[in-house]
């Protein structure tokens, strides 16, 4: 059913794709408890109560893994110092939502008297935001339990809205909010087969693509059983990769690959890099996501021209970065780079060139090692540990002038070429950006040389390095394992390679386009499948 | 009444000590009219808690320059040590201790102190065991508002190495003013203080957070083993905040130590050198304030990465491609611009002890009632060496500890360092680490 | 009459800056380029030494000393308590500048005192162009009798009576708070932005015909960490038509020098807001260098209608004790030195000839999408003696 859906949609496609064979089977996924990121709290809250309540306060980073804070966030766990960070902004959360100038709009219904409980008012209340809170209906027992400790709250204090405040920052800190669960139950087709619940497909479906919370409509879908068929499935999928807000899950998926959370705490050494501000290492990030955006969201284009576009957004500080004009005074407009400039593709950007290089000075290395991993999936092995850098500190050797001849020490030294060789051509093909992104031809007034290659692509400079990556097959594969990771939080293991092969396959088919490669993991039933490999996995206990 | 100036401070006036900077113990005018500098005791007729903190600095020393060979007492620090001379009775240094690998790959600046502080060698970046200090916090941990407080000086909280495992990682406070609003803003109750008003909002919290509890309850029964271990730590978080209301529903012991201070000015945070420097010794006062307040029994500080970023304002190097790209000086036979940083390391560690010994506790400072572990993640960064790598510890530990030692590994496992401080601050451990590394030998010359 | 040349509306909204684009590769013709710059700070052109040599009779007197000489000994007691009011307090400072016969402003009054000449300029160097074409500052149909300065470098004859009026008044000697104080403001507000525009550049280095434009803007300038303006930054062009000038210049040496335009400049500074008005002027410029955000030196000059000079000196009298002047004697002086068109009836000439010392730094002009020109705008000047004179 679901083939046929996908060969009506991309014919061509899915001949390629060979349709009509069913997909791969996978050994499936244990069920994971994934830690809610900032990102998503944020969203989760600014949705459910309007973007006017702040959440003031910072967030303890999510642990990267394996490349993604989505991966880390199925390991990470709630210390005390982070439940001390929740449990503040929960309590101000709260406040603000019960406070006399937003309670009328965000409490559905108004007690008999502000100053005592009243069980109705605060069991709609409970129920209804608990649903969203929680993602799943609130059992009896759940909301008696809020409303009884509403009810307590209240006699202590005289106000019903105190009540209600409490209620709602212990939601707030519970572990039904901030942990994305995976729950299961036996498939009543099969009795010897576990299987998600309806709730927990509408959370994976909506992380993934939204970022964000199930909407109403996506829990309705759910409770109704729909996510359990096909069709049902591909129409929520479909209704959610139409909606604008897939842009939020797409720079999620982005921002997560590239590591661009560290952004928020880069600095430059400001007389090194006085263009380099803390405004432009903000938009520098947004400008890359916006290129990605424009590419894949909006225009629904081949995900590897990414690496070989001119066109981009810009504001005032990066004009001041890569100094080129910029007509808006204030806030994004489209820019499009001349034919022969260097800063073609996202690699070119001051995000990823800024982020991968040191404080006062560029990073071939790192950059080396950044397109490596982060575009390639392919892991640079650490540095050996008896590195001598004899070469390097030889005294009577001048000081090198480039990174080339700095790094010729290490390509030289056989415990450090294998690796360096991996990394460096890249990188130094990227020299041309210094370490806050800007443009030189020279280094301490040697001219640059910029060639290289990539896995046996020559490049003259970092416009053709764009065109290698462009062409590199493992740019493909990467994208498809790190969305399958962040979709469903946990890193792809062997039985899933038959899947990820053919959803692979199914990219290439689709022209390379982002959108039809979420719908294919999406709607994919190894995707959802439950592994065997769990091990004291629990059967459902939390029913509506 | 409070000791709280709500006025804030500059930061130019937080480094001139305001925070008991001046090393002669003077009380400060302000305190005067309500402290006496009796005190002898944590609370009458207790015994002054022995509290447990770890001080982290990158890129070790060059070989040779740290320390001379002389053990014992009476040892001699060498030029990168220099700064910390003032404190040698307090100081114990523990060289060439190693850190056998069995075979696993070095991962450079982490294999170095992951060893070190949980024991074991780590595999493919992932932290194999909870480090010391969250073993001590589990036995001292609970007895405060705080089970730890953790502070990382170069702006990112992601640079504190303080971890259950991999996923449980206790993130670092970067910016002074929060962490002064952490320790001493809302929710701080002054043991000096006259009066005591338990906050009525504490009693409702604790009804949130039992109810909370109960559905954690239900929670756990969802998920799978893996997945309780870190449930279990979410369980210890709550009990943790409703310690926290506990303590702030009962009037605090008065605690003679305890002076608190105005409130820094919000400031720059960052990895440059200067302002890692700023900030990291604002923290530490504030720091060793929280722990004569009772606020935290564990603490933990980290000064630089192991792969220090840490740069002066207009120079393209980081001290870490210092130390590999930096020529050795022909005439001084060792990496200049390198040793220049390691200095200032110590420097900080200088102001890091200093701010436990401005404050006057019992009949000594408070530093004669901690015990800081402090490690760095090599022994000769240029080649990554994780043999020698310098452990320091400062503080008599309540008297259960001797200082002022220099103490010589001769090779023996660095693990027999962090047993030692475990055993003295109380964690039933009776060896400690895995393969190479596991040790069942104390360092008994240290031992009061 | 001069008639400001036509700006001809650009195609694309933005100038391209072709000369500055990184990365740029070197295939086939250079297309024509065009060079932004934006003038960062501006001065009028003085030679001073550190000794005053140029003022042999000392530093100019300030209003309040010549009003405190205008007082009999007990009344200057009296006015200051006994020295306790001190010149920069409101009440003295406002005492001191109605010092007229019946109590006038002597700024807006400046002919009802007699006071004393105004110290000026007697030194033989000064900076600036030769506008008049003589080498002795004979008279000509466009000026009037008057001292030539030697321009110390080049030894080339200059006029510049501006600077033979004010230099040697210390408020407005070299960078000093009547010249140095505006530049500030004019960098944080964006007002008084002034731009340079050089299209049709085929070489940085040395081209014959290139074409030059000067307009104004209103973008702060961005600053970084320490205080210094950063290069490459776009600025938008505003307030056309009155200004966007256009001379015709060429290269020589990386040095850029004009033939003469009348031209309008936004003048924004010491809470002034206004425009100078230069007949003849021109500009000698050094071309930034390929791709760096260098910072260039610049000189402009011209001959400064009298009373729109005057009309700004008049509206800073606030400043008077802060820059140590006063009004009657600079108008008296800047009325005698006057050396440019003089009036066909009475032979006084209307304009004071200037330079103005500037540095600019490249960068990118953005054009409004319909930018108007001189010849569909109003003529906007028809009152002023320096139209009237044409």
């Amino acid at each position: 059913m679901r083939i046929v859906a996908i060969c009506a949609a991309a014919s061509i496609a899915a001949l390629v794709a060979g349709c009509g064979k069913q997909e791969p089977q996978t050994t499936g996924t244990p069920p994971l408890v994934r830690q809610m990121t900032e990102v998503q709290y944020r969203a989760v809250i600014a949705d459910l109560f309007g973007p006017d309540v702040k959440i003031a306060g910072n967030f303890y980073p999510t642990p990267r893994e394996d490349g993604l804070m989505a991966v880390g966030a199925s390991h990470a766990t709630i210390t005390p110092s982070a439940f001390e960070r929740y449990d503040k902004l929960a309590r101000l959360i709260a406040a603000q939502v019960v406070d006399a100038s937003n309670r009328d709009m965000l409490v559905p219904c108004k007690p008999a008297a502000v100053k005592s409980a009243d069980d109705a008012c605060a069991t709609v209340f409970f129920s209804k935001v608990g649903r969203l809170l929680y993602r799943r209906p609130l059992n009896q027992d759940e909301v008696a339990r809020q409303v009884k400790l509403a009810t307590e709250v209240t006699k202590t204090t005289g106000s019903f809205y105190d009540g209600l405040a409490a209620g709602l920052s212990g939601m707030l800190v519970a572990p039904d909010f901030l942990l994305i669960g995976d729950l299961v139950e036996t498939d009543p087709n099969d009795a010897a087969r576990k299987r998600l619940t309806g709730y927990s497909i509408a959370s994976r479906l909506s992380f993934f693509l939204w970022n964000a919370s199930p909407d109403d409509a996506l829990l309705t879908a759910a409770e109704k059983g729909e996510l359990y068929s096909e069709r049902g499935l591909a129409k929520q999928v479909d209704r959610m990769l139409r909606s604008s807000r897939v842009e939020a899950g797409v720079r999620a998926l982005f921002a997560d690959m590239f590591g661009f959370d560290g952004l928020a705490r880069l600095q430059k050494d400001p007389l090194i890099y006085p263009a380099f501000g803390l405004s432009a290492a903000d938009d520098s990030g947004e400008q890359t996501l916006r290129t990605i955006v424009d590419q894949l969201v909006v225009n629904e284009g081949d995900y590897r021209d990414l690496f070989t576009t001119r066109k981009t957004f810009l504001s005032q500080p990066l004009g001041l970065v890569y100094r080129v004009p910029v007509e808006t005074t204030s806030g994004w407009e489209p820019y499009e780079f001349p034919v022969g400039d260097q800063h073609v593709g996202i690699q070119s950007h001051l995000s990823l060139l800024a982020l991968y290089s040191h404080p006062g000075r560029s990073s071939a290395t790192l950059r080396g090692k950044a397109v490596r991993e982060l575009l390639l999936c392919q892991k640079v092995p650490d540095p050996p540990a008896n590195v001598d850098f004899t070469l390097v500190s030889d005294s009577s050797n001048p000081v090198h002038k480039t990174a080339r001849a700095r790094l010729s020490a290490h390509s030289t030294d056989p415990s450090c070429s294998g690796c360096h060789k991996l990394m460096d051509p890249i990188g130094l093909s990227l020299e041309n950006f210094d370490g806050a992104g800007q443009y030189r031809a020279t280094e301490n007034g040697e001219k640059l040389d910029t060639s290289g290659e990539l896995d046996g692509v020559p490049f003259k400079n970092p416009q053709e390095l764009g065109t290698a990556i462009h062409q590199n097959a493992a740019l493909n594969s990467c994208l498809v394992n790190r969305v399958y990771a962040f979709a469903g939080g946990h890193t792809p293991q062997p039985g899933d390679r038959p899947l990820l092969d053919y959803i692979e396959k199914k990219f290439v088919a689709d022209g390379y386009r982002l959108k039809p490669l979420l719908r294919t993991i999406a709607t994919s039933e190894g995707f959802y499948a439950v592994g065997g490999t769990a091990t004291g996995t629990a059967e459902a206990s939390v029913k509506p | 009444m409070t000791f709280l100036i709500k006025k804030p401070m500059t930061r130019r006036a937080a480094l001139r000590g305001v925070f008991h900077g001046a090393s002669v113990a003077v009380a400060l005018p302000f305190l005067d009219c309500v402290l006496n500098d009796s005190g002898t005791a944590l609370a009458a007729g207790g015994a002054l808690p022995v509290r447990f903190g770890t001080w982290f600095w990158g890129l070790g020393h060059n070989p040779g320059r740290g320390i001379g060979p002389k053990t014992g007492a009476d040892y001699v620090f060498l030029d990168e040590c220099k700064p910390i001379v003032p404190y040698q009775k307090h100081i114990n240094y523990f060289s060439n201790f190693n850190t056998p690998l069995d075979g696993r790959r070095l991962a450079v600046h982490f294999t170095g102190w992951v060893a070190c502080r949980t024991g074991t060698v780590p595999v493919q970046g992932e932290i194999p065991a909870p480090t010391l200090d969250v073993l001590v916090a589990d036995v001292i941990g609970g007895k405060s508002r705080f089970r730890s407080i953790d502070v990382s000086s170069t702006g990112d909280p992601k640079d504190s190495y303080t971890y259950r495992n991999s996923g449980s990682h206790n993130a670092g406070e970067v910016a002074p003013l929060s962490l002064y609003a952490r320790l001493f803003g809302p929710g701080f109750a002054d043991p000096n203080a006259a009066t005591f008003v338990p906050d009525p909002a504490a009693l409702a919290r604790k009804s949130v957070l039992s109810s909370v509890n109960e559905q954690m309850k239900d929670y756990v029964k969802n998920v799978g083993t893996a997945d309780r271990a870190r449930l279990d730590e979410y369980f210890t978080s709550i009990r943790q905040v409703e310690k926290q209301l506990d303590l702030q529903l009962q009037k605090p012991d008065p605690l003679a130590a305890c002076r608190v201070v105005s409130s820094p000015a919000e400031g720059k945070v960052g990895d440059e050198l200067e302002l890692v420097l700023d900030n990291h010794k604002i923290m530490s006062n504030m720091m060793a304030i929280a722990v004569a307040c009772d606020q935290t029994r564990v603490f933990n500080m980290l000064y630089s990465q192991s792969l220090s970023r840490l740069h002066r304002r207009g120079e393209t190097f980081i001290h870490h491609a210092l130390t590999h790209e930096e020529p050795t000086d022909p005439k001084l036979g060792y990496q200049a611009a390198v040793a220049w940083y390691n200095i200032k390391s110590m420097e900080a560690m200088a102001d890091f002890i200093q701010a436990f010994a401005n404050i006057k506790e019992g009949a000594g400072t408070l530093l004669d009632n901690v015990l800081i572990f402090a490690n760095s993640d090599t022994n000769f960064a240029r080649l990554h060496a994780v043999d020698g790598v310098p452990v320091i510890t400062v503080g008599r530990a309540g008297g259960k500890m001797k200082s002022g030692l220099h103490v010589a590994g001769n090779g023996d496992p660095i693990t027999r360092i962090g047993l030692t401080v475990m055993q003295v601050m109380d964690v039933a451990v009776e060896n400690w680490g895995t393969g190479s590394l596991r040790t069942a030998k104390p360092i008994t010359e240290i031992l009061a | 009459m001069h008639i400001l040349r036509a700006v001809t509306t650009a195609g694309a909204a933005i100038c391209a800056l072709a000369a500055f684009l990184p990365g740029i590769a070197n295939a086939g013709p250079a297309p024509k380029r065009t060079v932004g710059l934006v003038v960062t700070s501006w001065f009028t052109a003085q030679y001073n030494t550190p000794h005053w040599e140029e003022c042999p009779e000392g530093a100019a007197i300030g209003n309040d000393e010549l009003w405190l000489r205008s007082l009999p000994q007990d009344a200057r007691i009296k006015k200051t308590d006994g020295g306790k009011v001190q010149p920069v307090d409101g009440a003295r400072k406002q005492q001191a500048v109605v010092r007229g016969p019946n109590g006038e402003d002597v700024c807006m009054n400046p002919t009802v005192v007699n006071d004393p000449p105004l110290r000026i300029i007697k030194g033989k160097f000064g900076y600036g162009f030769n506008l008049d074409g003589t080498n002795d500052g004979a008279p000509t149909s466009k000026s009037c009798k008057h001292d030539k300065f030697e321009d110390p470098d080049t030894g080339l004859k200059v006029d510049n009576q501006t600077y033979r009026t004010l230099g040697c008044i210390l408020g407005w000697r070299n960078g000093n708070y009547m010249e140095g104080h505006p530049n500030g403001e004019r960098q944080d507000s964006g007002r008084g932005t002034i731009l340079i525009e050089v299209t049709d550049v085929d070489d940085l280095e040395n081209d014959p015909d290139v074409t030059v434009a000067f307009y104004g803007a209103l973008d702060p300038m961005p600053k970084d960490s320490t205080g210094k303006i950063l290069p490459f930054a776009s600025y938008h062009v505003s307030g056309t038509p009155q200004y966007g000038a256009k001379a015709k210049g060429r290269i020589e040496n990386g040095q850029l020098t004009t033939t003469p335009v009348d031209a309008r400049l936004p003048l924004y500074g010491n809470n002034y807001t206004g425009d100078m008005f230069l007949k003849d002027m021109r500009l000698r410029v050094a071309m930034p260098k390929e791709g760096e955000g260098a910072p260039v030196k610049a000189l402009l000059g011209g001959y400064y209608d009298f009373n729109k000079w005057w009309d700004y000196i008049q509206k800073i009298e606030f400043l008077l004790v802060a820059g140590q002047w006063n009004c009657p004697q600079i108008y008296q002086a800047a009325k005698q030195l006057a050396d440019g068109y003089p009036d066909p009836k009475t032979g006084e000439c209307t304009a004071l000839s200037t330079a103005l010392t500037m540095e600019a730094l490249p960068a990118f002009i953005v054009h409004p999408k319909n930018e108007r020109t001189v010849a569909e705008a109003p003529e906007p000047e028809k009152k002023t003696q320096l139209a009237q004179g044409q």
